[in-house]
Parts: C-alpha cells; structure tokens; sequence
C-alpha cells in the first residue's frame, strides 16, 4: 500500500510524483531508442553482414578513400575559414555597436533557414557556366562549379553559423571590460585579441568547431547539388554513400556510412567533454 | 599631473550624458565625482580615459592636449567589477602592463618580477600572488586591480565606483585604505561613487554633478556647508521642507506654525507665611487651592505676516523638539515612528498637514521629553537654510 501511494504522490512541490517522471522518461527514451540508437546500430550491423573482410573491403575501395580524402580536404579548410569569419564576426557582434549589426545577424542565421539543396543551388546559379561570373571564370580557366572549390564555398556557407552562434552570446556575457582595462595597461588591439579574448573564448570556440566539423564532413544537400557527384573527384563520403547505395552496393553502402557514425559518436564524446569543461569555467 | 576638462559634451543618441563640462584638477589631487545614476559621472571618468570620446570639448593632462589614442594617455583604470584577467594569476594579471610594453621599453623579466612584488606587498598580497582571481574575496580583487593600475606608473588614476560592489564593512576598511595610500603616493586621482559618505570622507575635492551637468565643486566642507542649491543639498543628506514667508525686513518666518493656548497653574497665597503653609501643605500632601490665569492669547494668525513665499530646509538634527511650546513659532505633530538605535534617536512626527518631519534628537534629550508613539509635541528648526 505504501509503496503505490509513494509512486503516486510527489515529494515537493517543483517535482512530479515519481510515476509521471518515470513515464516521461521512458517516453523520451523510446523515441531515441526508436529515431537515433537503432538506425546507428543498423548501420553497423548491415556494414558487417557480409562479414569482417566485406567491411574492410568497402572502405578500403579506391573511391572510398578518395572520397575520404576529399572530406577531410573539404573539412580542412572549411572549418578554419570559418572559425576565422566566426571570431570576427562575433568579435564585432559582441564588443561594438554599429549600424546594420542586426542585418549581420540574420545573414549570419540564415543558411539554418536555407534547404540545403537550395543553399547548392544558389551558388550554381552564381559561378555555374551560364551566369555572368561563370563565364567569366570559366574563361580564365577557373573551375568552381562541379569541382573542389565549389564544395568549398558550399560548405563554408552551410556551417558558417556554428562558431559564430556559439561566440556570440559568450562574447556578450564576458562584455568589454577586461579588453578595455588591457588597451589601458598599454597593449595593442592584437595582443589584447591573443592574450585575453582568445583565452576567454577558448571552450565556446571548441564547441562550435567541433559542431562545425561534425556538419561539414556530413553535409550531403548542398554539396551533392555543386558537385555533380563525379566519382573519384568530387565525392565526399556522403556523396559515395549514396552513389554506392544506388549501385545496390549495399554493404559498401554501410561500411562506407559506418565511419561518418563512428564520426558521430567521437563528436558526441568530445562534446560531453566540452560540456563537462565550459560547466567548470561557469559558462552555459 | 594636472586634468583641465574643458567644455566637454557627449551625447549617446538623444540621451545627453554630459553637457558644457569644465573642471580643473591640481596634481596630487584626490577628486570625487559624485551623483545620482544618470548624472554623467561615469561618462567623464570614462572621457577622461580616452574609452569614450566626447562630441565637443577637450581634455588637457599635464598641459598635453589628448588625442584619440587611448594607449599614449598612461592612466590607470579600477573597474567598479574589477575586470581582472579570469585566466592569469594575480602575478600575471598585474605585470601585464609591464610584459606588453615594446621591446625597447620592456623591463627585463627579473625587473618586472621586483616591481609586481613590490606592488603586491603595498596592497598587502604578495603571499597570493599565484592565485586566480576567482580565489580572491572582492575585496582583495579589488585591491589587485589596484596594484595592476599602479603597475604602469600612470600620471592618472581613475577609479569606477572601486567600492560599489563590496559590502559595507570592506567598503569602510578600503575607503581609509586608499585615502592613506593616496597620501603616500600623491598620484593625482578622480574617482566616481553614488555615496556621499563616501565622497565626504575620502575626497580633497567633490564634484557633484546632476543631469549631466556640474552643479557645484568644492571641499567636503564647503559642499555640507553651503551647498548652492536644493538638489545637492538634497542629495547630501537627509532634510525637512517647511513652507515660509520672508518679510520686508528681511526675516523668515515660519508659516504654518501653530501652538496651543498652554494652562498655566499658579497657586497664589493670600496669607503671610505662605511659603511655610505650602511646605507643610505639601509635606502633608493636602492639595492647594489653584487659581488659573487665563490663558495666553495665541499669536497672530499666518495672514497677518505678508512677505515673500519661501522654503525653508533643515537637517534633522536640526530640529528642535519640545512638549511645550515657549516661543510661538512652533509647528504641532504627533510622533508616528520612533528609532532608538543608534547614537542619535531618530523620530518621526506627522504634521496637520499629513507631511513627516524627520527629527535626530540625542539620547538625553529623548529621554527627558519622555516621547512615545502618539505623543503631542513642537518642532522648530534651529538651523535652517533658504534656497
């Protein structure tokens, strides 16, 4: 008897009686289970249906490993470029005020707002043959559109917002002051950026690398849509997934797909990390 | 160094912070600028820092017109929230100023530890000097942040309301802190604060400042004293209004001023040996025949005293309290709220005309008015200034 009135009854007055909370979580457990956990495990187990040398053969393939080789490229600029627009933008956002600082921030959300094939489309329309700028360019034998630099821009574009919204509201809440007592000890606006905004930023500008990265190896929409998806040249590994996935190349298909999971989950472990860090420096 | 403001004006879109500001500073000076929130006060210290530029106007420190370069100016900052570098320790946090310096001016590295300990020992931290910022009460943060604006040897300092985020104890200790330390170094110094208390006791000079404006420049003394008008007279310390009527002549009276007709008992004795008879009547306490005068005619009523309609201001412990009234000038309350804590005991009376008057009386005298909740009594300001 006494055990069913204390299921059904809360202790204080903030939280549920243990049934609700119980209920609740199980709710929210199944739908992750049912949503997140279960197609990752699928996609391991379907990669390692044809057994340990199947698997092994599929990210081994000549494609596959230039495709990864073109993410990790693709990556490797695109996030850098970004934590450097990332930093200034914020830097602007945070510490002075100025007119159009509100355009900046909507431009600055907006490629969240973009369907990513748009986002593609956007700047084949722009650099693609037929415009203006591209006939120009293909005219001085510049290649954008269905070559590297073309997945470049895209990605740039489609991750731009992660660094800057997570520096943002970190630059704010730090505010001004510990920049302005440094020019008034004497220190240029450089050494002022290195030695006290950087180490004040550097946990929040961690967690939106880390983000920005996570999204730029996975981006598909809008790089399938500027890449033309040519094989051995301008596939990054999403895009071979698919290309494998339509060639009934199933298990390649998932292996090739288990190394973005694998991606997955490290990116959800530095993350907690991170999480783990900023909460001791007292920041979200 | 010497400060000359001259006709400074700074807007912040149609908020104007300051206007038509002219202030001269003497070297060695410690000057108070103080105000209620809005009053600019904060926007000069800040002008005067090259953090903010002003519209119009200029600053001139030690004859040098200062330009926009906030770095060529060698002042030293203290932030109201201290601004302390969260990822040094104290020992890196005040040899910053040091360590930035070009490479031609740069101490060498055994230079700069000499002069941070230094520092520290004057501010009494040497023994935290590898501690973080987040380790220290506010009050040593607070001295730190000091330390570090030393550091640079500044012409200037320039401090934030220093105190304004400490309690209140710290906030005495430091305040006779940085008054001895001033005195040591003679650095000419302009600090910003809401307290008057504050203000009195530490300042060489006080500014106060209104609205963006200056209303009046003095010592403490001449600022308690005389101050110029209602608004800092005000802001210094508590007061009492009363409404007033200055005649031809030249002397203030008070109006509304009321006193009741008082019953006087006089025993009058017809026999010879009358002061033995009361003796012994009292001894016996046999109660006296008493006759009773009539009473006193009141005074003149307000109408018949015309003249120049006035205020007139008293501190409370200007205010005289008495049961019964001697003279006529006295304005009735009845006591609503007493105060005993305290080297003064603070009353409060409610006039006839609802308004409070507010009156420090010393414990003695309290004590032989014998005031409770309710009581009836008179009150006349002894003192009293008329703006």
């Amino acid at each position: 008897m006494k055990l069913i009135n204390n299921i059904f009854t809360s202790r204080s007055s903030t939280t549920e009686a243990p049934i609700i909370r119980w209920a609740f979580t199980l709710l929210g457990l199944g739908f992750l289970t049912l949503v997140v956990a279960m197609p990752l495990i699928a996609v391991f187990f379907e990669a390692f249906r044809k057994g340990y040398d199947a698997y092994i053969a599929g990210i081994t393939d000549p494609y596959a490993i230039s495709a990864i080789k073109l993410t990790l490229l693709v990556a490797g600029i695109a996030v850098p470029l970004n934590v450097v627009f990332g930093i200034a933008a914020s830097w602007a956002i945070a510490k002075f005020e100025f007119r159009g600082k509100h355009i900046l921030i909507t431009l600055i959300d907006m490629p969240f707002a973009v369907s990513p094939v748009i986002s593609g489309l956007i700047y084949v329309l722009l650099f693609g043959i037929h415009s203006v700028l591209g006939a120009w360019l293909v005219a001085h034998g510049v290649q954008i559109i269905f070559a590297v630099p073309g997945l470049v821009i895209a990605t740039v574009f489609v991750t731009f917002p992660f660094v800057a919204r997570e520096l943002i509201p970190l630059m704010q809440e730090q505010g001004t002051e510990e920049e302005e007592a440094a020019i008034l000890l004497g220190a240029t606006g450089w050494q002022t950026f290195i030695r006290i905004t950087l180490p004040n930023i550097k946990w929040g500008l961690l967690y939106g690398v880390l983000l920005c990265n996570a999204r730029a190896m996975g981006e598909f929409g809008a790089v399938s849509v500027v890449s033309g998806s040519i094989k051995g040249e301008t596939t990054t590994i999403p895009l071979h997934v698919e290309i494998l996935y339509n060639e009934y190349n199933f298990v390649a298909a998932f292996a090739v797909a288990s190394i973005l999971s694998i991606l997955a989950l490290v990116t959800l472990v530095l993350k907690r990390v991170l999480e783990i860090k900023t909460g001791v420096k007292g920041k979200h | 160094m010497s400060i000359e403001i001259k006709n400074i004006n700074k807007k912040f879109g149609e908020f104007v912070a300051l206007k038509d500001v002219n202030l001269e500073i003497k070297p060695g000076e410690l000057v108070a600028l103080l105000g209620p929130s809005g009053s600019g006060k904060t926007t000069l210290l800040r002008v005067i820092a090259g953090l903010e530029f002003p519209d119009f106007g200029e600053v001139v420190i030690e004859g040098e017109k200062q330009e926009k370069d906030v770095k060529e100016r060698n002042v030293g900052f203290v932030f109201q929230h201290y601004a302390l570098f969260k990822h040094m320790t104290v020992f890196e946090n005040v040899a910053f100023g040091l360590k930035v310096r070009k490479k031609n001016v740069r101490p060498s590295d055994d230079e700069i530890k000499d002069k941070v300990m230094k520092l520290l020992s004057l501010v009494h931290l040497a023994a935290f000097h590898d501690r973080y910022p987040s380790q220290l009460s506010g009050g040593q943060r607070q001295r730190v942040a000091l330390a570090r604006a030393l550091a640079v040897e500044p012409n200037v300092l320039l401090l934030d309301e220093p105190f304004g985020a400490l309690d209140a104890k710290v906030r005495k200790e430091l305040r006779r802190w940085m008054r001895r330390l001033h005195d040591d170094i003679h650095i000419t110094s302009v600090f910003v604060t809401h307290d008057q208390e504050e203000a009195m006791e530490v300042a060489d000079r006080i500014v106060v400042m209104n609205q963006g404006r200056i209303e009046q420049v003095g010592t403490p003394e001449q600022i308690w004293n005389n101050p110029a008008n209602a608004f800092i007279y005000d802001f210094i310390g508590n007061f009492n209004e009363f409404e007033g009527v200055k005649d031809a002549r030249g002397n203030i009276h008070l109006t509304e001023y009321d006193s009741r007709p008082v019953k006087v008992a006089v025993a009058e004795h017809e026999e010879t040996g009358g002061v033995f008879k009361s003796l012994i009547n009292k001894m016996l306490s046999i109660a006296e025949p008493l006759n009773i005068t009539e009473p006193r005619e009141s005074y003149s009523p307000i109408d018949k005293v015309k003249g120049e309609q006035i205020k007139i201001y008293a501190r409370p412990h200007e205010i005289e309290v008495v049961r019964v009234p001697q003279e006529n000038e006295y304005i009735s309350g009845k006591v609503v709220h007493i105060n005993p804590a305290g080297s003064t005991v603070k009353i409060e009376l409610e006039r006839k005309n609802g308004k409070i008057i507010q009156a420090d009386l010393s414990v003695e005298i309290f004590r032989e008015l014998k005031l409770q909740k309710g009581s009836e009594a008179f009150v006349r300001p002894k003192v009293y200034k008329v703006f």
